[in-house]
Order: C-alpha cells, then structure tokens, then sequence
C-alpha cells in the first residue's frame, strides 16, 4: 500500500516538474521557416545554377520538407566542415546535407533513417593509366576530407602500402586538382562522379568505375536529443519514398533507377 | 547545461597523432624561413641593381606579396601554377606559398633596415678593393640581419601561423590538417581545436623565446 | 585565355564578394580600434604587471592561427547557442583579433611620447584628460597611424579566410565561380587583382605618411 502511494506520489511530482517544453519540431512550425543546411559544391546533390542560385536534389528535399511541415523554406548554404557548428548554434534546424550516418558522428548529432544512398565510384584523369580500382595503387589518389569515401580511400592507400592520399576541404577542389592532373584518380558518390563529367567542363576525366566500398548511406540529422523531429523526419523520408516523390527526384537530378534505402536483412 | 558535453577524452587520444604533426608545422615553418630569407636577400640585390627590369621584378614580388591574402598564395601555387601543368604537392605548394609571403614582407623590412646602414661604409668597403658583392655580404648584410632581427623574428611566428593554410590545398599532415581530420570524422570541433590552439601557442611562444635567447648570444652591445 | 565564360551577372557576383569582404573588415577594424585604444591606454595607465591577465589574453589572439581561431570561436557561440550568423561570428573573432595587434600599437605609440614632455604638461596645469587630448593623442597618432593602416590591410587581407565559415567573401566568391566556369587561372587572378586594387593605393598612403611624419628623415 505504501508502496503503491509513493508511487502515485513520485508520478506526480514527475508530472509537475517536466512543464509541457516546445521541441524544435513546434518550434519550426511556431516560427514558419524551416532552416535546411546544404552543402552547394557537391552537385548534382547541391550546387548552384547560372544566376548563383542554390539549386539540387538536398535543395528540392527541403523545400519538399518544409511543404509538409505547412512553414516556408530558408536554404543555408554551409561549406562540409561548418554543418555541425551551425546546427549546435541554431543557425539551421535541420540538415540536407548529405551526410554519411556513421556512428562516430552519431555520437554528436542525431540521424534519420538514411534518404539516400550513394555507390562510390572511381574517376580518373585519362593521363594517369588508372582504368580501375585496383590500378588506383601506387598513386596519387584524394577525396573531399572527411566524408565516407575519404576515410574508407585513405584506409586503402595505407593498406597497399604505397601512393599518396590527399584529401581537399571542397569536393570542387578535388575535382579541380584531378582534372589539373594533381590527382592521378579520386573515389566519390557515383551521383556527384557522374553529374561532373557530364557537365563538360572539366577536361580528361572520366568515370573508369566502381570502388568497392560499402553502399553510404546519408541521413539527414538534427540535435540528437530532439526525438519528436526525428521521428517527424523517418516519416516524411518514408513517406517520400511511398508517394514516389523519391523516384521523381532522382530522375531529375540524377537518373536511372532511385537506390534502395534498405538493407536487408536487420532493422533499422 | 549549454546541451554540449565536452569530451576529452577522447580529443586527448590523439594527442600524440597532433604533435606529430605539429613537428611537420615547425619544419614547413622553418624551411619557409630559411627559402624565403635567401629569396629576400636576392630581393633586396635586385632592388640595389642598375638594371630596371631586376628592379621591377623585386618591388612586383614584394607588393605582390604584401598586397594579396596568403591564403591566396597558397591556392595559387597549387591550383594557378597546376593550370599550367605545374604539380606542386600539399607540402610544395604550402612552403612555395608561405616562402613567397615571407620573401615579399622580409625584403620590406631589409629595405628599412638598410636605411639605417650609411652608404659611405659600403663605399668604403669598395675603396679597400672589395668587390660589390664582397662588400654586400661582409658589411652591409650582418649588420641589415642584426638590424632587422626583431622583424625576422616576427615574420617567423607569422610563418608558423600560415602553415595552417594548407588544409586549404590538401596538405593531411601538419597540424591543422590532423586537427580537421579529426574533426571532421567526429564532429567535436571544439576539444580537437582548441588542443590545437594551445599546441601552436607553445610553438609561437617557444620561437620567441628562442629568438630572444639567441638575439643576447649573437647581438652583444 | 580572355575567351572566358565569364558573364557580367558573375562579375557582379566577384564585386559582391569584394563588397562582403569590406564590410568585414570595416567592422572588425572599427570595433577592434576602439577596444585597442581602450586596452591600450588601460595598459599604459595601470602598467605592465596590473594588466598581465589581459596582455596574456590579447597574445594568444597573436600567437594562434586565425583560422583556428575562426573556428573555434564558431564552435565556441554553437556551444553557448548564441544563434549567431557567420558574419557576425566572423566579425566577433576578427575585432578581437584587431584588438590584440591594435593594443600593442597604441602602447608602443603612447611610450614614444616622451615623459618630460607630459611632466611639462601636467606642469603648466593640464589635467590628465588635458594631458591626454592635447599632448599624447597627436604625438603618439603621428607613429601610430602608418602601423595602424598596416593593420587594417593585414585584417583585409586575412578576412579571406572568413570563407571557411561559409561566408561568400571575395576568394570564397572567385572560387564558386572557378567550380562552375574552370577556367581556375583566369578567375583567380582578377581575384588577386581586387585584393591588389583595394590594398595596394592605401598601403602606399601609409607608407607615404611614414616618411613624412618620421621624425629621423
């Protein structure tokens, strides 16, 4: 019996000391803007059009977000490095922005189910004698510092035990310095390889094709302590996927058949 | 209760992995002020020269260097001069880069320094039969060194600083490229960076003070 | 090389870059000029060993790479969740860090006046104020400004590195247009021409204004 009251009692005070807290997700709907951190130098994902415009696949997932949510949207261009310092300030409330979920980050920031998934593929200079992975050995190699692919490339070079790896703040720059012949080859998503050459303006390079890592999986992420946005967010990228609005994007942006966002055999 | 935890720990891990590359920082530092001496001295013959176009050449490297950002610098040597099909690597490019800079500001400060030294005893030199050159190196150079030693000490720390720029041309092994290398992995910007700052105060700080220690050994009055 | 892509619409993109890297720079260097002299007088007033914990303080903005120091004060206000924009962190950690060289002029400006001078000062009757305003405010400008402008263009020239906040500045604006257009060497160099054009006519003002208010010629 005792028990029991001390129960009730507990509960209560439980119930009186947590006051009813707006989270972030009443917080964006409250104030009508939803702020989405994009990275705009990694098309076809971000990037910008003639007028200097943001334009992409991230940029129109933002707007399809902020539409569901009802509030409009305000893209905020933030170089790979500053995507985590600007969400911990509040300067965006969510982030668009390609972002591998590995666990290492998951400790800092929280992560959705993923929304979209990368191959990883190998573009070379057509100097450089690389016509695959394999012959990326012994080579000057890089990738954009810090996302997936660099990480997983540098881990290779050690293993092979000669060449060079080099990684570059922006994925521009990497693709700069391969089409300079700086960099022999380089191992990126297979969206933003393709979506370079195509573009034409960067001499002898050419995509000699895929690295053998694993699929990457990017999830957008918020503060990871804001449960009801990211349970608002695994729903909207379902729902994206449901309506088909997902196949629609990537036709546009990249084309071909959308990747799966699941993987089998274990629960996300 | 700012919803940030430190956490250390696991920044201090790799405290080891940053010295290292703070070793890298001192050497691209000190090889950029040994480079960049030796091009600012021949700066300051050019300017001292009869010819228009080696005299042209040194005021265009030097305002060049004093007016433009050294991040500038660094993304020229590498990306301006690989348009060219010239290759510098990270480490190249960030020493050509930071050399450059330092020739450009240590040749302005020789050319006051040299105010200070009276054309007569250059004359004088010449006149007990050495040659210009001869003349340059034993009177005038010790004593625009000993003149401009607080400046080159400066332009030194200054060098140390710069160093950082390389993340910016995918320099992976000095200081600030382990740093953002950590960083970027883990998102804990603030443990790996500010570790980093503290390793490049020491740096600074030891730099001075050595200069200072070496300035009373070498400059007794 | 002069056949480019480059259009009038991106020219304009460059100029705004130029436009945005004034702006930071006049901010920091107003803000960093008042808390200069500020500290400065305060350091000479109250003396070295006083003011100790605030010239150590002032030396680690001289004695760290500003671009960590960048990015540490990012991190810094995304941990107090001040909110703040890049520009406004961007112009918080470049006033600091032209405070911290602005201090140093302004104490060395303020010795060079000489002590008998101010004694004869203060010796006709001249109050501290007085003392101040009309003795050690002209002579120690006359050393002070040529330092002082060399400063500013120093701030100028390293605002660039502003960029690595996700500012649009000139070389952050120079490169967008390069991943876009590749033609690196072209864009690069009149990106260079622009620092040139903003720096070079006032760093030989300030040179011009050494020789002639250099009291030794």
């Amino acid at each position: 019996m005792k028990i029991k009251a001390i129960t009730i009692g507990l509960m209560a005070a439980a119930a009186l000391a947590v006051p009813a807290k707006a989270d972030k997700l009443d917080d964006i709907i409250g104030s009508g803007t939803l702020r989405c951190a994009v990275v705009l130098d990694f098309p076809p994902m971000g990037s910008r059009d003639a007028q200097n415009n943001p334009v992409g696949f991230d940029v129109d997932y933002c707007n399809d977000l902020a539409k569901a949510l009802g509030v409009t949207a305000e893209i905020v261009e933030t170089p790979f490095p500053e995507r985590i310092p600007a969400l911990m300030s509040g300067r965006v409330d969510v982030g668009v922005a390609s972002t591998s979920d590995t666990l290492e980050r998951a400790k800092t920031v929280g992560m959705t189910i993923p929304y979209f998934a990368f191959e990883m593929a190998v573009t070379a200079n057509t100097n450089s004698g690389v016509t695959s992975f394999e012959t990326m050995k012994g080579k000057t190699v890089g990738a954009t510092a810090g996302t997936y692919e660099a990480i997983a490339l540098e881990e290779q070079v050690k293993a092979w035990g000669e060449g060079t790896f080099r990684p570059y703040q922006t994925q521009a720059d990497v693709f700069l310095a391969l089409s300079q012949g700086q960099l022999d080859a380089t191992v990126s998503t297979s969206t933003v390889a393709q979506a370079n050459v195509k573009t034409g303006s960067y001499p002898n390079i050419a995509v000699v094709g895929k690295a053998p890592f694993d699929t990457d999986y990017v999830a957008l992420f918020t503060n990871r302590e804001e449960y009801g946005l990211i349970n608002y967010l695994n729903l909207f990228i379902n729902q994206q996927v449901r309506t088909g609005r997902y196949a629609e994007l990537y036709e546009t942006w990249v084309g071909g058949e959308a990747p799966n966002l699941t993987v089998p055999g274990v629960y996300r | 209760m700012f919803g940030y935890t430190f956490r250390w720990n696991q920044a201090l891990q790799a405290l080891p992995q940053m010295l290292d590359g703070a070793l890298v920082t001192l050497q691209v530092a000190i090889l950029s002020m040994v480079i960049g001496l030796a091009l600012a001295i021949m700066l300051t013959l050019f300017r001292r020269s009869d010819s228009r176009i080696l005299r042209g050449f040194a005021v265009a490297w030097v305002e060049v260097a004093r007016n433009t950002p050294a991040l500038f610098q660094i993304y020229m040597a590498h990306f301006g001069l690989g348009n060219f099909g010239i290759h510098l690597s990270p480490f190249a490019a960030l020493l050509a880069g930071i050399a450059f800079n330092n020739a450009g500001y240590l040749a302005e400060n020789f050319r006051g320094a040299l105010k200070a030294i009276p054309e007569t005893q250059a004359r004088a030199g010449r006149s007990l039969g050495m040659g210009s050159l001869q003349a340059f190196r034993l009177i005038v150079l010790p004593q625009m060194l000993r003149i401009a030693f607080l400046p080159m000490t400066n332009q030194m720390v200054w060098a140390i600083l710069m160093t950082s720029l390389g993340v910016t041309v995918g320099m992976n092994t000095d200081l600030a490229g382990i740093t953002q290398e950590l960083n970027a992995r883990s998102f804990r910007t603030f443990e790996f960076f500010a570790i980093a700052a503290v390793i490049y105060y020491l740096i600074a700080k030891a730099v001075t003070l050595g200069a200072r220690l070496v300035a009373r050994r070498l400059f007794r009055y | 090389m002069f056949d480019t892509a480059l259009t009038l619409n991106d020219l304009l993109f460059l100029a705004q870059g130029a436009g945005m890297t004034l702006a930071v720079t006049a901010v920091s260097v107003t803000v960093g000029t008042i808390l200069g002299i500020l500290f400065g007088v305060l350091r000479f007033q109250f003396g070295p060993i006083w003011f100790a914990p605030l010239t150590f303080l002032l030396d680690i903005f001289r004695s760290v790479p500003l671009l960590i120091q960048l990015v540490l004060g990012n991190a810094l206000q995304s941990i107090l969740k001040l909110g703040w924009g890049p520009f406004t962190t961007s112009c918080a950690v470049l006033s600091l860090y032209t405070a911290a060289y602005c201090t140093e002029i302004v104490r060395g400006s303020m010795e060079s006046v000489p002590v008998t001078t101010r004694r004869a000062a203060r010796s006709l009757g001249m109050t501290w104020g007085q003392d101040m305003r009309e003795i050690v405010a002209p002579l120690s400008l006359r050393i002070a400004l040529p330092s002082w402008i060399g400063l500013t263009l120093g701030v100028m020239k390293d605002s660039a590195l502003v960029l690595w906040l996700g500012l649009i500045e000139l070389l952050r604006a120079s490169q967008i247009l390069v991943t876009r257009l590749q033609e690196p060497l072209f864009i690069l160099m009149i990106c260079g021409a622009i620092y040139f054009l903003l720096s070079f006519p006032i760093a030989r003002l300030g040179g011009h204004l050494e020789k002639r208010w250099s009291p030794h010629d």
